[in-house]
This record gives C-alpha cells, sequence and structure tokens, in this order.
C-alpha cells in the first residue's frame, strides 16, 4: 500500500514538477525547486528505508514464529510421551495389584499339617530335600499328596457303596422269607390253642395280656409286671387282668395331622351347636375339670382270694394328667351276707381299704404338684371325687412304683420297678388281712346286735364259766357325737381319736347298774386295738375321772389287750373285750364293800372267788382272772 | 367351754400301745435324790423314771427338760412306795424291796444292788409292800403292806428282825414318832396303831372309823394317809381328815373335805394335804380352818 500511494503520489510529484519550467518566477521558485527535489530524493530514500525495514519486520516476525512453532511441537511431543508412559505405569501397578491379590484355588484346601504331612506323604511326593528348602516346592508336594489321598479314598466311597447295595439286597430277599413264615406261624398257634387248654397251660392268654399291657401307661404297667410276679411266685390266689379298651388308649397316641383332619370336621359340626346354645363359664370349667380328672382307658384288676372263699376285687386307675393311682375296691362272699345296721361301714367299698397303712386316708392327692393344677381348674381336693375316681392311697402309688417325696412336685413319671417290688408283699398280706378282719366283724357285728357276744370256743379259757352282765346294745355312733361325749376328753386329748376310725356304743347291765362303754375302732384293727372309754351308772354316775376302778377296768380291756387276741390272726379281739368288760362289771358290782349305813342286802352277792377285795394305796378290786384256777387277783 | 379338736396323728401300732399306756399311768410314789436334783417317780408298770429336777426348774426349761433323763423296768408289778437314804433310793412293790445306788442310776441298764423280800406267811399271792419307812436311829427300813405286818430290815446286813403283827387287814401308810420310837401304822381295818420299836409290842390302838365325829361310812373304814408331829397325829381316808391328839386318843379337830384323802403331812405349824380325786392340795391350819389351797 505504501508503495502505491508512493507510486500516487510520484505522478502527483511529476505533474507538480512539470510546472516549474516555466519560468523564473524567480529564483525562489528555483530554489525551492531544488529543495523540493532533494526533498523528494530524501523522502523517496526514506520510503525506500521504510520498506526495508518493513520487510526486515515481517522476516522477523515470521522467523520468530516458526521457532515457537518448533518448540511447541517439541514440548507436545515430551506432553505426549509423558502420557504415554503414565498411562503404562498405571496399567503396570494394576496388573501388580491384580497378581498380588491373586488367590489360587489351593490356599482354600485345608492341608494336612506340615508334620504329618511329612510323616505320611511317601517319599517320592514329599522330596524332603528339595521342598525343605523351597516353599513353593513344599506347597506343590502337599498338593500332590493332597491329590494322591483324594483319589483313594474316592475309590473307597465306591467300594462301599458297592457293599451297601450288595447288602441291601440281602436284606430284602431275608425279608420276604421272614414274612412268608409268619402266616405259617400263626397256623401253628392256632392249632395248638385246643392243645394248651388240655394241658391248663395258657401260654396264649398270657401272651394276649402282654400285648395289652405293652399300652399300659407306666406305673400301671409296673404294677401289673409286678403283681403278676408276686403271683406266679409267692401266692396263687392272686390273679392279675386288665380291662378296658386298647382302641383308646392307642388312640391317646394318634400322630397330629390325623386329629386335625378331624378337628376341622368337628370345629365345623361344633359352629353349628354354639349357634343353637352358648356354653356358659361353668359348664367350660366343668369340661376342664373333666379333662384334668380324666382316667386312661386300661385299667388293671388285682383279684384276690382268701382263705373262706370270699375275694377282693382291687381295680386299678391311672389319672393322666394328675400322675397318680387310684383303686377301687370291693369285696365279695361266697355266701351273701345280711349286713347288721352297725356294720353298714365295715365292708363299704369306701372305707374299706382305709388307713392300710398307719395314716393312709386316701383322701388327699400324694402328688404335690396337682395342687397348682387343681387351682387352675377350681378343684378344691380330690375327697369330692373319690367315690368316682377311686382312692388314691399311698401304698398304691408304691405298688405302680410311683414315688412322691414330701414336698417336692414331681414332673416327670418315673415308675420304680424296685420301689414295686419291695412293697408287693406286705401290702398283698395286708389287704388279705384287713379283708379277712373286716368279714369276722361283720359276722361279730351281727351277733352283737343281738345282744350275745360271739366268744369262740378257743377263747373260752379267758372267762370264767359263769357271766351274769348282758350286752344289751349295740349301735354305731357317729364321730361328732362321740367327741361330744363327756368321758371321751382324754381319748381325744391324746390325738387317737381321728375322723377315720369307727365309733360305736355298747350297753351293758346287770340288775340296775348300766355301763356305758364307747369304742373307737381303728381301721388297722386287729393289729391296733379297739380302745373303751366306760361310764358306769349306779349309785351315781362313776367315770374314770372319778372313779379309780374304772380306770382300772379301761386299762384291763385297753393296756392288756394283747392277752385277749386270741388264736392268730386275732379277729377275736373286739368280742374278747367285750366279755371282759361284762366280766370287770360282774366283779365290781360284787365286790363293792357294802356300806353298813344303809339297810337291806347287797344287790349284788359275792359270787366270784377272790383272795383279797382290796389291794394296793389305790384299793383297786381284783379285775384279772386266773385260768384255771378260776379265781380273781390283782395284776 | 369349746376346746380345739386335735388333729389326729397318724399312728402306728406301737404309737397307739404307748399313747393307751401313758392315758392309763398312776404314779404311786416317788422320792428326792439326796443331792435334791433329781426326782425318782415309781408308776404302776413297774418302771422308775428319773427327772432332772435343776434342769426342769431352770429358767431355760424346755419341753425335753420335763421329760425323764432316764426310765427303767424295776419291778414286774407296780412301785408302790420309794424312800432315799443317803446314797441309796429304795424301791417297793409286788413283795420285794430293791435298792438303787444314785450314784450309778443315770446310767443305762442299771441294776439293783440288792433285793429282799420279807418272809412272808401265805404263798399263794405275793403280798405288796404299801409303805416304807426308814428309822435313822436304829439304821433300819420298816416294810408294811398285804401281809397285815409291819417288817423291821436291818440296812446294814439286810436281815429282817421284827414281824409286828396286829392288823387285821392289809397296811396303807406309816408313820414314824421321833421322841418315843414309835412307829404309826393305819390300814385297810380302819385302825391306827402304835408300836413301840423297843418292845415290839402294839402300845396303842385308835379305831378312827368308831368315833362318830369322824366316821364317814358310806366311803369306808380305810386309813390312806397318816402323819404324826409327835404329840399330833393327822390321819383320813374314808373316815374324814382328823387331828388327834395322841397321849388322850380323842380327836381334837375334824377337817371339812369331802374326798377321802390319800396324802397328808405336817409342814411347821400347817397341815398339808392332797385328795386322790381333785385336783387340789388344801393347806390347814391346826385349828381346822382352811387357810388356802393350791391347785393344778
Amino acid at each position: 500500500m505504501s508503495s502505491e500511494s508512493s507510486k500516487k503520489r510520484k505522478p502527483k510529484v511529476i505533474r507538480s514538477d512539470g510546472a516549474p519550467a516555466e519560468g523564473k518566477r524567480n529564483r525562489s521558485d528555483t530554489e525551492q525547486a531544488i529543495e523540493i527535489e532533494e526533498r523528494r530524493i530524501q523522502s523517496c530514500v526514506h520510503f525506500m528505508t521504510l520498506k526495508k525495514l518493513n520487510r526486515l519486520a515481517h522476516i522477523r516476525l515470521k522467523k520468530g514464529r516458526d521457532q515457537t512453532h518448533e518448540a511447541k511441537q517439541k514440548v507436545d511431543a515430551y506432553h505426549l510421551q509423558l502420557q504415554n508412559l503414565l498411562y503404562e505405569v498405571m496399567h503396570l501397578q494394576k496388573e501388580i495389584t491384580k497378581c498380588l491379590e491373586f488367590k489360587s484355588k489351593h490356599e482354600e484346601i485345608d492341608l494336612v499339617s506340615l508334620e504329618e504331612f511329612y510323616k505320611e506323604a511317601p517319599p517320592d511326593i514329599s522330596k524332603a530335600e528339595v521342598t525343605m528348602g523351597d516353599p513353593h516346592q513344599q506347597t506343590l508336594a502337599r498338593l500332590d499328596w493332597e491329590l494322591e489321598q483324594r483319589k483313594r479314598l474316592a475309590e473307597k466311597y465306591r467300594e462301599c457303596l458297592s457293599n451297601k447295595e450288595k447288602i441291601l439286597k440281602e436284606i430284602e430277599v431275608k425279608k420276604e422269607y421272614l414274612s412268608s413264615l409268619q402266616p405259617r406261624l400263626n397256623s401253628i398257634m392256632q392249632a395248638s390253642l385246643p392243645v394248651q387248654e388240655y394241658l391248663f397251660m395258657p401260654f396264649d392268654q398270657a401272651h394276649k395280656q402282654y400285648e395289652t399291657a405293652r399300652h399300659l401307661p407306666p406305673p400301671l404297667y409296673v404294677l401289673f409286671v409286678q403283681a403278676t410276679a408276686y403271683g406266679q411266685a409267692c401266692d396263687k390266689t392272686l390273679s392279675v387282668a386288665i380291662e378296658g379298651s386298647v382302641d383308646e388308649a392307642k388312640a391317646l397316641f394318634k400322630p397330629p395331622d390325623d386329629s386335625q383332619d378331624d378337628e376341622s370336621d368337628s370345629d365345623a359340626e361344633e359352629e353349628q351347636t354354639t349357634k343353637r346354645r352358648r356354653p356358659t363359664l361353668g359348664v367350660q370349667l366343668d369340661d376342664k375339670r373333666k379333662e384334668m380328672l380324666k382316667r386312661h382307658p386300661l385299667s388293671v384288676m388285682v383279684d384276690l382270694k382268701c382263705k373262706d372263699e370270699s375275694v377282693l376285687h382291687l381295680t386299678f386307675y391311672y389319672l393322666m394328667n394328675l400322675n397318680i393311682l387310684t383303686v377301687k375296691a370291693k369285696v365279695t362272699t361266697a355266701t351273701e351276707l345280711i349286713t347288721p345296721i352297725s356294720a353298714g361301714d365295715l365292708l363299704s367299698p369306701d372305707s374299706v381299704l382305709s388307713c392300710l397303712y398307719p395314716g393312709d386316708h386316701g383322701k388327699k392327692t400324694p402328688n404335690p404338684a396337682n395342687q397348682y393344677q387343681f387351682d387352675k381348674v377350681g378343684i378344691l381336693t380330690l375327697r369330692d371325687y373319690v367315690l368316682d375316681l377311686g382312692h388314691p392311697y399311698l401304698w398304691v402309688q408304691k405298688l405302680g412304683g410311683l414315688h412322691f417325696p414330701k414336698e417336692q412336685p414331681q414332673h416327670t413319671v418315673i415308675a420304680d420297678h424296685s420301689l414295686s417290688a419291695s412293697h408287693m408283699e406286705t401290702t398283698m398280706k395286708l389287704l388279705k388281712t384287713r379283708v379277712q378282719s373286716r368279714l369276722a366283724l361283720h359276722k361279730q357285728f351281727a351277733s352283737l346286735e343281738h345282744g350275745i357276744v360271739p366268744v369262740t370256743s378257743d377263747c373260752q379259757y379267758l372267762f370264767p364259766a359263769k357271766v351274769v352282765s348282758r350286752l344289751v346294745k349295740w349301735v354305731t355312733v357317729a364321730h361328732e357325737d362321740y367327741m361330744e361325749l363327756h368321758f371321751t376328753k382324754d381319748i381325744v386329748e391324746a390325738g387317737l381319736a381321728g375322723d377315720t376310725n369307727l365309733y360305736y356304743m355298747a350297753l351293758i347291765e346287770r340288775g340296775t347298774a348300766k355301763l356305758q362303754a364307747a369304742v373307737v375302732l381303728n381301721p388297722g384293727y386287729s393289729s391296733i386295738p379297739p380302745i373303751f372309754q366306760l361310764c358306769l351308772n349306779w349309785k351315781g354316775e362313776k367315770t374314770n375321772s372319778n372313779d379309780d376302778n374304772i380306770r382300772a377296768m379301761e386299762s384291763e380291756v385297753n393296756v392288756c389287750y394283747k392277752e385277749l387276741c386270741g388264736p392268730r390272726p386275732g379277729h377275736q379281739l373286739l368280742t374278747n373285750q367285750l366279755q371282759r368288760l361284762c366280766v370287770l362289771l360282774d366283779v365290781y358290782l360284787e365286790t363293792e364293800s357294802h356300806d353298813d349305813s344303809v339297810e337291806g342286802p347287797k344287790e349284788f352277792p359275792q359270787e366270784k372267788m377272790c383272795l383279797r377285795l382290796f389291794r394296793g394305796p389305790s384299793r383297786m378290786k381284783p379285775f384279772k382272772y386266773n385260768h384255771p384256777q378260776g379265781f380273781f387277783s390283782h395284776r | 367351754m369349746e376346746r380345739p379338736a386335735p388333729v389326729a396323728v397318724p399312728l402306728g401300732q406301737a404309737e397307739v400301745f404307748q399313747a393307751l399306756q401313758r392315758l392309763h399311768m398312776t404314779v404311786f410314789s416317788q422320792s428326792v435324790s439326796p443331792c435334791g436334783k433329781f426326782l425318782a417317780a415309781g408308776n404302776n408298770y413297774g418302771q422308775i423314771a428319773i427327772f432332772s429336777l435343776s434342769a426342769a426348774l431352770s429358767s431355760e426349761a424346755k419341753e425335753e427338760s420335763k421329760k425323764p433323763v432316764v426310765t427303767f423296768q424295776a419291778h414286774d408289778g407296780p412301785v408302790y412306795s420309794m424312800v432315799s437314804t443317803d446314797r441309796h433310793l429304795l424301791s417297793a412293790g409286788d413283795g420285794e424291796v430293791k435298792a438303787w445306788l444314785w450314784a450309778e442310776i443315770l446310767k443305762k441298764g442299771c441294776k439293783e444292788m440288792w433285793r429282799r423280800q420279807p418272809p412272808y406267811r401265805t404263798s399263794l399271792e405275793v403280798p405288796e409292800i404299801n409303805a416304807l419307812l426308814l428309822v435313822p436311829k436304829e439304821n433300819s427300813l420298816i416294810l408294811a403292806g398285804g401281809d397285815c405286818q409291819l417288817h423291821t430290815m436291818d440296812l446294814e446286813t439286810g436281815t429282817f428282825t421284827r414281824a409286828l403283827r396286829g392288823h387285821t387287814d392289809y397296811i396303807h401308810c406309816l408313820a414314824l414318832r421321833e421322841r418315843s420310837p414309835e412307829v404309826l401304822s393305819g390300814g385297810e381295818d380302819g385302825a391306827v396303831r402304835l408300836w413301840d420299836l423297843r418292845t415290839a409290842k402294839e402300845a396303842q390302838t385308835i379305831e378312827v372309823y368308831k368315833h362318830e365325829e369322824c366316821s364317814r361310812p358310806h366311803n369306808g373304814r380305810w386309813i390312806g394317809c397318816l402323819a404324826t408331829d409327835s404329840d399330833w397325829m393327822v390321819c383320813g381316808g374314808g373316815p374324814a381328815l382328823t387331828l388327834w391328839h395322841l397321849r388322850s386318843s380323842t380327836p381334837t379337830t375334824i377337817f371339812p373335805i369331802r374326798a377321802p384323802q390319800k396324802h397328808v403331812t405336817f409342814y411347821q405349824d400347817l397341815v398339808l394335804t392332797a385328795a386322790g380325786n381333785s385336783c387340789r392340795v388344801d393347806v390347814f391350819t391346826n385349828l381346822g380352818y382352811r387357810a388356802f389351797s393350791l391347785s393344778f
């Protein structure tokens, strides 16, 4: 552009140059023209320099740019290299970490410990020399050994499997053989039945019993086993049987699935019935009670035959929820008994077995745990239900092997055979004595009610030939009435008059004298003697508190009872005591000293032979009868 | 008054028998040991029980202290009388008198030191010995009982020296009159006889039942108890309890007690008496009125 401008200027300049030829305007015009020429040359030079400079500047600029460009290129190349290297480094690091984290499968295997390895592995695997130093080789060797072992075990496993198969096949074969045997055995047994009956060896019957016995609950089972054993070994008069429904017993152990199906059906049925009638709370409680007192469907019956053909039938039940055994008793005699009025309680099923062992009255449950169960359903005591369920005597629990330590509830049923066995013999003997003594009393009461004291011929020696006082009355007395009598206070205070005893009143008369005797009959008769308390009404009322002789008479029958027991088993005790009372009354009345101030003869002349009428500081009458001399003396 | 009904304990045969025995037991005699710490009691079964008085009377006495320390069977028949010398306990019952050493008596299985039986006339029945009396001056023991005689036994030699006869029925009780050594005996025949020990003869007889003031025919004529204070004597039993003046043999005071008396003793100026059938021990003055009664 500057060249263009300079070119443009030049023409201008030339034009302007064309003008000066004219002339001389003057000298100034020539000078000016020379100056202008000079200046024009100068400006052309200047323009040239300017262009050169401009050119130089441009070149310099270009060079500079090129240099920068080059340097920049280099830097970029380095930068790229750097990036590449960094990238590689990162990559390598990743690889390294990967390698480091690499877990080879062999570390998951639990290898045997080093010592074991060196011990067990064969030398060609363990290569001790090499492996000791080199852990890599060691691990390899161990892996080898592991592999060896596994192969061997796999072999063994396969062998065992094949063995098992073989044996299973053999079992199958044998089972088939046995099942083919069963029907043949059955037929043989059927054929042998008539032979058994002919020979009186009821094995089949016993076998069936053992079958049903399998379904008995443990205590009843113990009782059954022990009773059968005792019956076979010691006592042929004892027979044991199982009664009840075996199906129901089996039903108790039905698996729950079946019962669930039944439940759904029964629920549906129940819903229908509940629409008609809602069970009240009382009925629900009642049902709960019935559930708690439920009996096991099977029961054991034991029959004891006594010498006189009377039989004691005992039925033993097991109360499942309460875990106790109860018994119901019945006595049947060979001939029909006519029960005298006073003997009502003697053989009643409720009281015939009461107090077989002292204090065992059977009205309370022996298992202390039952009290908590009773509280839940509102039962006060078992006494209300004993008539229906039977009595839970302690000896029954012992026969069933159930042992209830005092004050400790027992949660598990442990039926102990040794406990049952040790009690079996004593209890059976006691039961027999009990039945026989009760039957003897039964007969005696029948006679007593008619006013006759039945003294057997082998006890006649205890009494003189002539006895004038007579028994006129023999009645039962209630427990409360006995406690109310004024002359029985001593016995009541001594704790001998409990509610398990039976009470009677006898009246003996002679002339105007009446002797009342209140009798306490302990259930353990005749090993525990009856206790008499006397009250004599003759010339005033005399009891043991105001007349020492009445006390002596009581002592003669209460304390000296052993002489009156008679021949074993001593069932004559009561009648002998009553007869002795008659004799004592005779002696008392006849030896009463005559009152000289009163006129008239003695009411009872002395007929008894006595050595002395009074003896000792208490002036006792001679109450002791001496046989066979027949006189009376003092003790 | 209502008594709470006692709970009947489950009783076996042995417990029932023991309870019956205890109900019919009578304690007939007792004697205190010379040291005063023990009491021996004899009952109608022939057993002697030794009680520890110091334990039972101490402030820490429990129920067990009131039970006997030891009980043993002393005689076959009842033990009717007992008396203590300074070393021995003498017990008598059915016809025999036995001596036990106080020092040994607490050991188990104690055996008697000696036993003697006075010479009896009859052999059909062995008579009982109802009363024992120690005469310290002569060191002898007097026994009296069922055979109506008083036997004297020398304690050193054990021989029976005298037998005093006179009673027509058995003798209940004995008493010693210190001054002139005389023994009084009361018997079933209703007479109180005084015996002189030196001459061995009956000195005086008082037939109590014949005196109208004191006789009670409806009770009988037997004399159950005797006590003497040298000039005076108290006796009772069937007849009423009466105070007698011995020299003149006259009844001076009659004590108003209805029941027949079993025991009586003089104590300083008072007369203590106990009846068998009541629970009281009555104390009278000599003038005949009842001062007070001790009762159970």
